[in-house]
């Protein structure tokens, strides 16, 4: 029922954008030095039924290692559509990705995950090196990541 | 992170005019030295071959140098010039960081309910 309010909420945010509430939400994503090549990472959501809802941004320039972002290739099938306009470079490892935009509020307290996958060259892949629920509670609240990202936090 | 020997030829058998844009070598294909001549280039250079494979447009090749260090290098496949090096023993490993700036964003970004208003995301790299 949750998920359907939400869904119901972010149709009419399409509908009638002008009306919707939103706030800006900055990610910020600090991995590791774990001494290797820039890391490709997908960050991306899913509902709370667990199927794709979208990508807020796509970080590695060559398409063809996109599938080591297993879980957003899985959940996009690699649909270039999905990132058109949001990819940008890798990212150093030691480094941190900021990532701001206006957000519905619909997708905070509704089941929505965010989850950002992480490849690197020569090492392993790590789908879901962390993954979080949106919440009100969880903003500003730091997240571990299990190989190549040292720390997730979403400000509101 | 890799991608086979298959997918590589059938890379390098497109047209130059599509090639991709991130590649790191830009050789027409029919400017191809032979790999047997990418072996000999790094013979010349001290360098013991364990792999070799053509890779982003270049020819690949890991190994060990003169010194006897596990190296990664990467040969323009045109002129077989070096175009990448890295050694990766221990503490030694050069590792290549991506620090360019994300690139812009295009105008619109994907019509998914993530994005308000079509306004693209703000993205830095710190």
């Amino acid at each position: 029922m949750k998920s359907a309010i939400a869904a119901f909420a972010l149709t009419s945010a399409l509908v009638a954008p002008g009306l919707a509430a939103a706030r800006p939400v900055t990610f910020t994503t600090t991995l590791n030095n774990y001494g290797g090549d820039g890391a490709y990472l997908a960050l991306y959501l899913t509902d709370a039924s667990g199927g794709y809802a979208g990508t807020l941004w796509l970080a590695g320039g060559k398409s063809k290692y996109y599938d080591s972002l297993a879980g957003w290739y899985r959940a996009t099938g690699g649909d270039p559509a999905q990132i058109d306009g949001i990819t940008g470079a890798s990212v150093g490892a030691g480094r941190t990705l900021e990532i701001t935009l206006d957000l519905a509020d619909a997708l905070f307290d509704a089941g929505y995950v965010l989850h950002v996958d992480a490849a690197v060259e020569d090492m392993r892949d790590s789908p879901d090196d962390v993954a979080v629920p949106l919440t009100t509670q969880g903003a500003g609240k730091t997240t571990q990541g299990r190989r190549y990202v040292a720390s997730l936090k979403y400000d509101m | 992170m890799r991608i086979p020997w298959i997918a590589a030829a059938c890379l390098a058998a497109l047209p130059a005019t599509v090639a991709l844009a991130d590649d790191d070598c830009h050789a027409p294909r029919v400017a191809w030295q032979p790999r047997e001549a990418a072996l000999q280039a790094a013979s010349r250079l001290g360098w013991r071959v364990e792999e070799i494979e053509a890779d982003d447009g270049c020819w690949e090749i890991e190994g060990r140098d003169a010194e006897g260090r596990r190296i990664k290098a990467k040969l323009d496949p045109a002129t077989l010039r070096v175009v990448k090096l890295r050694h990766r023993d221990g503490d030694d490993d050069r590792r290549r960081e991506d620090v360019r700036a994300p690139a812009a964003p295009l105008a619109a970004p994907p019509a998914n309910p993530l994005f308000q208003n079509g306004k693209p995301p703000v993205v830095q790299v710190n």
